[in-house]
């Protein structure tokens, strides 16, 4: 007999024996990169993600009923068991644990293999990537910070990598605790992360030093800590404008928002995308942002949201983002068409958000209409609408500028999946919406239900409840 | 004193002379061979010397008194000595001999019958053993099951060993066409079949007998002159109880009634119409004329087998062409079959037979009848019934009649689809074809050492080569809408086994020993590759060469090996006392690291009463002629189905960005090893009257621990895949029972009736801690299966419903979680609500499937068995088989797709729908677009019904032409004979089969029918001859 048959090696698939996965570099490097892939899984930044921060906000109006096309979460009306709850669910907790995996296997291989200043980048990467999803996962099943001060529910949170069967009961940590270990991430990243990468695009579709600064600009101001906000966006953002980066990726708004949009969806505008190749690698048909929006047309905008505001000029760059068809307009800042696969990047943070943020941040912790709150406000704004200059005097009150931002906000990145947490980050009312009631903060409707199949067999997990 | 007496032997049918007889002198050791033309001669004590006894293998032993010095004598192939004889597995035992629980079929059973493959034959031949034709698509493998469904994850079908080599059985074919792996086999090459089903007997097979193993013999030459065989039949088969539907009046009137009730109705832009052709007549199209056909099928079997005493040989070629009930769905297989059989000297004997097959598989497309096809848009069970009858296959300039890519014209109908594809433009252009070519041969090299040991050494293999090539036309279908498709695919399946054993027989007195040890490899890889081609350059090519402008391409490749040592033990006291002990040690290689290694063991004890004396004594010799009792205890495995790398948890590769990406794909189980059935069995095997009538009586019990179940862990943990782990458990318990015989012997007429009933219960024990049941879809889309703990595999599970409302015509629904009563309207007027109360209240959560459907009945069949007869009158011979399944139930799905009332065309049942205020009727009333009243939204209670039946599966009649006739021209033997198959079914299931299977082989969806092509009835008309 021939012992060795016994054992056979896969000739397709790396066997996680002796850490097999960590065994060369180009297998370390595939797996830097298929933590972004798992960030761009059609349940999560390759799609969904976005269209359920958009849908459970004001913009939109449904064209069609399909449960499988966010039906629920547009209507407020899901259970535990609706495909979005577990689908996203799922999908984030996958990519954290790859995450995990990752980093145990370069403190045991890992950096033996690549080298200590490159292990460093790596691990880095995987922080960011483990820390993009905690952060997007409180959007939806925690309640914001605001509320008791991360006091409330949070996730379960799970730091080591698993791999095989086995009892996983785990309790959730508080929200606070939860946005801790993302900002631990995100500062032990910053640290280990390049600089910058060699080409526009990886600089794009890869974390470098910036992108977890600019991240944190985003956590802070969810949370609130309108201070931190400044810090970490004054590192990327220079003292006056035209607003730059100026270390790291050369960041700047581009004098035109549309070739953000647009191939190669590499300026240096896109802090971090998640790109999509026609072909091979395709946006999946029922998860592209694209197919929701303007593929397929099953959401149309709505004329009372964002759309219909009269501050949003009609020379306003971004109105060229809506499309009229069949007398409904649509939000089309993802053009590509199902026979093309919907191959457009779907931006997970874009430099105006950063300016964006710490004007408001300056503004709010200031409670004033700050000078260089207003310059980032508008340059924004005239960027798309120069018949537009806001000065002090557009503002009766630092509230009307706090407001202003959130507007701003509104209207840049339409399409993108901030406006949830927007609302939800000031504990805003979801307002009404063609036949859909508001949803206020105290509604058991204004964050989402816990996974169904989590609630069953984690024993020491429990749902949220108002 | 001697004298000199010498004498021709010759066989009684053929009138060949036999040579190698055995001639000795009754009395003595003076013994002879008759040679190569049967003559002897040999020297007789003038005196003493009275008989002489003349012996030959697979001949009736003869003793006849020396009269005269020239003697004639005719020996008579004995019939009964292969039934004598039970192979099980590695060696031969005498059936009295046996323990373990054996049912054999012997070759005139499985020969010349209109199937594919000799398994869709087994049906009702065997106690124990149910098989079930899931469908009419030709060369389906049939859903077997001995002694119950064994497994969960797994597979709960039989290993199959064919001349010592485990063979590869189930679907080889990679298309819409079926390929049976087993119906490489002509059913015509087969000498007889054992089916062992308890431990004792199938523990010789380890880690692969939980489901039960089924041996397959070969014909092999036979000593004498050639004799040469040649079959052949013709037949036809046609569809049989198709549901009757509207025709294309009916269907404006119902559907253009469902859009009035529905207030949809506007002639102009929302109507159905009848339109006519070209000659003025009015479209009605019975779209089962295009679907179905009369199909013709012919077999032809010539066989040619002879020897010598020291070489035989058997040599046979088959040619057969079988047409499906479905259009273009064809088989075809040219077969061959060589052995030899040689000894050489008085030690060594070698030999071998090599098999080889070319089965051609075809298929237009889809029959929607394979496991996971039970939904497909172009499934060709459901066009046939989902088409709208007022349109036209084919517009008056001769084009097909098309709406857009993948949806049939409207005819004169506005506003709807009203239909899928073109069932007449998916028949005529595409196409979905399988080509297996199949070999298994061996060698062996036998050494018999001394009179009661020898050593033997086989070497087989067996090949299947699974080519597919399919086609998508650019006009209408599948591939339409991205211009046509064609795509190949090439897979080769190899598998070598290398048996060594050594055995020894012995008699110590009364102590009669026989022990066998042996020690096997078997190894099998599959290396094969896949290319689709879209978007065809130009539309008048049609194959996989040809332009297209997007390639896709896969491959597959797989390996395991099983490396086993395994001992037998047969012993008995004076034919009294029985014992047998048969242990087996597996090493598989998809077992994880620890477990590579198993042990598995069947002993079995039995005591044959009837040759103690005191049964003599008492005098029950003269009713019972053999009488014992046998009780087999044993461990044995199921690995069937598990991958080959389940133990292993990966990384798999993948593109970000067109760079390689590495990411966990397969959560592995290091610890992963073999199911376990523990099977117990006790019997009692009586003969009455010198054995005329035979009673096998037999209680199994199989305890199934250690199942394989994908255990789902928790989300938020993160894992690639659910894992598989040896968790859960189950039995399998029931009673056997087989009775056979010579009702009546006489001069002219005779009746031979075979009757057997098995019962089994299934029950799960356990699934996984803190997981109590499972659903199970059909084709990923409908869940209408559910297995729990405390309940068998598979029940139905379903919405109850309470009829239909008089007064309103509505679907009355019950509210699991209350028990009331909710009233369905498809469209709500303002202030109405879809689902009420009887209040008028609304019910505001509906009715779901997850909300309110329970388990309902229980799909696999309480008893089943069948009941074989064989008369004879003169020359003239009538079989008739019985199959039957009692006390189960089946989910007819396809019912509600023939109530659906979307554009769907439906069954006559909706003739008696709903109308008026006060009217009782089953069919609610109809409003345009209601897939939720009558269970294509959820599945419904409604369409659940017993699927009990008793079957004339077949019958033939049989006439031996006289040998006084056949004999003048050089024929030892003629046969005519005409037979039908499927001929009759008695049941109260509506469906046309109640033999049905959507979900094919599985182990937890049985019983259900959802879009299914039903079996055909077929009758064919044959000749046998035998030269």
């Amino acid at each position: 007999c021939q012992k060795e048959l016994l054992t056979p090696a896969s000739e397709t698939a790396v066997a996680t024996l002796d850490l097999a996965q960590f065994s060369t570099v180009l297998r370390v490097q595939g797996q830097v990169l298929g933590l972004y892939a798992g960030l761009r899984a059609g349940d999560f930044y390759g799609g969904r993600y976005p269209v359920y921060n958009e849908l459970r906000a004001d913009n939109y109006i449904a064209q069609s009923s399909n449960s499988v096309t966010a039906y629920q979460t547009y209507m407020y009306t899901l259970g535990n068991g609706a495909q979005e709850v577990t689908g996203f669910w799922g999908s984030a907790y996958n990519t954290i644990n790859r995450c995990n995996l990752f980093i145990e296997g370069m403190a045991a291989k890992g950096t033996g293999v690549v080298g200590d200043a490159v292990g460093k980048n790596y691990v880095a990467e995987a922080k960011l990537v483990r820390a993009i999803c905690y952060y997007s996962l409180l959007q939806l099943y925690a309640r914001p910070f605001y509320d008791g001060q991360g006091s409330k529910p949070g996730l379960p949170l799970r730091l080591t990598g698993n791999s095989v069967a086995g009892n996983y009961d785990l309790a959730r940590s508080t929200v606070a605790q939860v946005y801790t270990q993302v900002l631990k991430d995100l500062n032990e990243a910053e640290t280990d992360l390049p600089l910058t990468y060699t080409t526009a695009v990886n600089n794009t579709i890869r974390a470098h030093r910036n992108t977890a600064i600019a991240f944190k600009t985003r956590v802070y101001l969810s949370m609130q800590r309108y201070t931190d906000v400044i810090t970490e966006a004054n590192k990327i953002v220079s003292t006056a404008g035209p607003f730059t980066a100026t270390t790291g990726v050369a960041h700047a708004l581009q004098a035109d928002i549309t070739n953000v949009f647009k191939t190669p969806y590499t300026t240096t505008e896109s802090i971090l995308s998640m790109p999509f190749v026609n072909g091979t690698e395709n946006a999946g048909g029922q998860s592209a942002i694209g197919s929701y929006f303007f593929g397929t047309k099953l959401y149309s905008l709505n004329p009372d949201g964002i759309i219909g505001d009269a501050t949003f000029k009609a020379a306003d760059k971004r109105r060229s983002f809506i499309t009229l068809s069949g007398g409904l307009p649509y939000m089309s800042k993802f053009p590509t068409l199902p026979a093309a696969n919907f191959a457009d990047y779907v931006p997970v943070i874009r430099y105006a958000e950063v300016l964006l943020s710490l004007g408001e941040a300056l503004a709010r912790s200031t409670n004033s209409v700050d000078a260089k709150a207003l310059a980032l406000l508008n340059a924004v704004r005239t960027r798309s609408d120069a018949t537009t200059v806001f000065t002090a005097a557009s503002f009766a009150t630092p509230s009307a500028f706090f407001d202003a931002f959130v507007k701003e906000r509104n209207i840049e990145f339409l399409g993108e999946g901030l406006r949830t947490p927007d609302i939800l980050r000031l504990g805003l009312t979801f307002p009404a919406r063609g036949g859909v009631a508001a949803v206020p903060p105290t509604s058991s409707q204004y964050i989402w239900p816990i996974s169904g199949t989590e609630l069953l067999y984690n024993k020491l997990m429990t749902d949220n409840t108002n | 004193q001697t004298r000199v007496v010498s004498g021709k032997v010759t066989d009684k049918t053929t009138g060949a002379p036999i040579p190698g007889v055995s001639v000795i002198i009754s009395g003595t050791r003076t013994s002879t061979q008759t040679d190569r033309t049967g003559a002897f001669t040999l020297a007789v004590p003038a005196d003493g010397a009275k008989n002489l006894r003349l012996s030959f293998v697979g001949y009736v032993t003869k003793i006849v008194p020396i009269t005269g010095n020239s003697l004639s004598i005719i020996l008579e192939e004995d019939a009964a000595v292969l039934d004598e004889i039970v192979v099980n597995g590695y060696s031969t035992q005498k059936k009295a001999d046996v323990i373990g629980s054996v049912s054999s079929v012997t070759a005139k059973q499985l020969e010349n019958k209109p199937v594919q493959s000799f398994d869709q034959a087994l049906g009702g031949k065997a106690a124990g053993v149910q098989v079930t034709l899931p469908n009419g698509v030709l060369n389906n493998p049939p859903v077997i099951r001995i002694r119950g469904t064994n497994s969960i994850s797994l597979s709960s079908s039989p290993l199959f060993v064919v001349d010592g080599v485990a063979t590869y059985s189930g679907d080889a074919s990679g298309s819409s066409a079926a390929g049976n792996a087993l119906a490489s086999i002509n059913p015509n090459d087969i000498e007889r079949v054992e089916i062992l089903k308890d431990a004792a007997a199938s523990a010789i097979y380890g880690s692969r007998a939980a489901n039960g193993v089924i041996v397959i013999t070969t014909k092999r030459g036979k000593p004498g002159k050639a004799v040469v065989t040649y079959d052949a039949w013709v037949g036809t088969t046609k569809a049989r109880n198709l549901p009757e539907l509207l025709d294309a009046y009916q269907y404006v009137e119902l559907k253009n009634e469902g859009l009035r009730n529905a207030g949809l109705f506007n002639q102009a832009t929302r109507s159905f119409n009848l339109q006519n052709d070209a000659a003025g007549n009015v479209i009605n199209t019975n779209w089962y004329d295009y679907i179905y056909r009369t199909a013709y099928s012919h077999s032809n079997t010539i066989g040619v087998s002879g020897g010598t005493e020291s070489t035989n040989y058997y040599l046979s070629a088959g040619y057969t062409k079988q047409e499906g009930i479905i259009q273009h769905n064809d088989y075809t297989r040219k077969s061959m079959l060589a052995k030899v059989d040689h000894k050489e000297g008085k030690i060594f004997a070698f030999g071998g037979k090599l098999q080889y097959s070319n089965e051609q598989n075809l298929a237009a497309t889809s029959s929607g009848s394979l496991s996971g096809e039970a939904f497909g848009t172009g499934g060709l069970g459901r066009l046939a019934i989902v088409t709208a009858p007022n349109v036209a296959p084919k517009n008056a300039d001769g084009t097909y009649n098309i709406f857009n890519a993948t949806t049939i014209g409207r005819g004169a109908n506005v506003g709807s689809d009203v239909g899928f594809y073109n069932p007449a433009a998916v028949l005529d252009l595409d196409r979905s074809n399988n080509e297996l070519n199949h070999i298994q041969g061996s060698v062996y090299l036998q050494a018999n050492i001394t009179d009661w040991l020898y050593a033997k050494s086989v070497y087989g293999v067996d090949y299947i080569f699974s080519d597919n090539d399919s086609f998508f036309n650019p006009i209408n279908g599948g591939s339409a809408a991205s211009g046509g498709s064609a795509s190949a695919s090439f897979s080769k399946n190899k598998r070598w086994v290398w048996t060594n054993t050594a055995q020894a027989t012995k008699t110590f007195g009364e102590h009669n020993f026989s022990l066998l040890v042996g020690n096997e490899q078997t190894r099998s890889t599959v290396n094969g590759f896949n290319a689709s081609r879209t978007t065809l350059s130009d539309p008048a090519f049609n194959s996989f060469a040809a332009g297209y402008a997007t390639p896709t391409a896969g491959g597959t490749v797989g390996e395991n090996y099983l490396v086993s040592f395994f001992g037998s033990l047969n012993y008995n006291y004076a034919k009294r006392y029985y014992l047998t002990a048969n242990v087996r040690q597996d090493q598989y290689s998809a077992f994880g690291a620890d477990n590579k290694k198993g042990t598995f063991y069947g002993v079995g004890l039995k005591w044959e009463i009837a040759n103690e004396k005191f049964w003599t004594k008492a005098g029950l010799d003269k009713t019972f002629s053999s009488f014992s009792l046998r009780g087999t205890y044993g461990t044995v495995g199921n690995t069937a189905g598990l991958g080959n790398l389940a133990s292993y948890s990966f990384y798999g590769t993948g593109l970000y960005n067109g760079s390689p990406t590495l990411v966990p794909t397969q959560t592995g189980n290091d610890q992963i090893g073999w199911e376990e059935s523990k099977k117990l069995d006790l019997g009692i095997n009586f003969g009455i009257l010198n054995d005329r009538i035979t009673v096998e009586a037999a209680y199994y019990k199989n305890t199934l621990d250690g199942l394989i179940y994908s255990v789902p862990q928790i989300p938020s943990a993160g894992l690639p895949s659910e894992p598989s782990l040896n968790i859960a458990s189950m039995y399998n318990k029931g009673y056997e029972l087989t009775i056979s015989g010579d009702a009546f012997r006489g001069k002219d007429f005779s009746w031979s009736p075979s009757f057997n009933i098995s019962y089994n219960k299934n029950e799960i024990t356990s699934l996984s801690e803190g997981i109590t049941q499972f659903l199970t879809t059909t084709s990923s889309l409908e869940s209408a299966s559910i297995s729990q703990v405390g309940g068998p595999l598979g029940m139905i599970y379903v919405v109850r419903t309470a009829g239909v409302d008089a007064a309103s015509g509505r679907r009355i629904f019950i509210e699991k979680s209350t028990g009331k009563k909710v009233l369905y309207q498809q469209v709500a007027p303002a202030g109405q609500f879809r689902y009420t109360y009887e209040d008028g209240t609304e019910a505001k959560n509906g009715i779901s499937l997850a909300n309110d459907a329970s388990p309902y009945k229980n799909t696999q069949p309480k008893f089943s068995g069948g009941f074989d007869n064989t008369f004879r009158y003169k020359q003239f011979d009538l079989g008739l088989t019985f199959t039957y399944q009692l006390g189960f139930s089946i989910y007819y799905g396809t019912n509600s797709g023939l109530r659906d009332q979307r554009f769907w065309n439906n069954s006559t049942d909706m003739l008696r729908r709903w109308t008026t205020p006060g009217q009782e009727t089953d069919i609610p009333k109809i409003v345009n677009g209601d897939n939720v009243s009558n269970g294509s939204s959820f599945p419904i209670d409604v369409n659940v019904f017993k699927g009990d039946f008793l079957k004339l599966r077949s019958a033939s009649l049989g006439y031996t032409l006289p040998v006084s006739f056949v004999s003048k021209a050089k024929i030892a033997n003629a046969r005519i004979y005409v037979s039908g198959n499927n001929l009759l079914i008695f049941t109260k299931y509506p469906g046309s089969d109640p033999e049905v299977s959507s979900n094919g082989n599985s182990n937890s969806a049985a019983g259900v029918e959802r879009n299914s092509v039903g079996n055909g009835r077929a009758f064919t008309a044959g000749i046998s001859v035998k030269f």
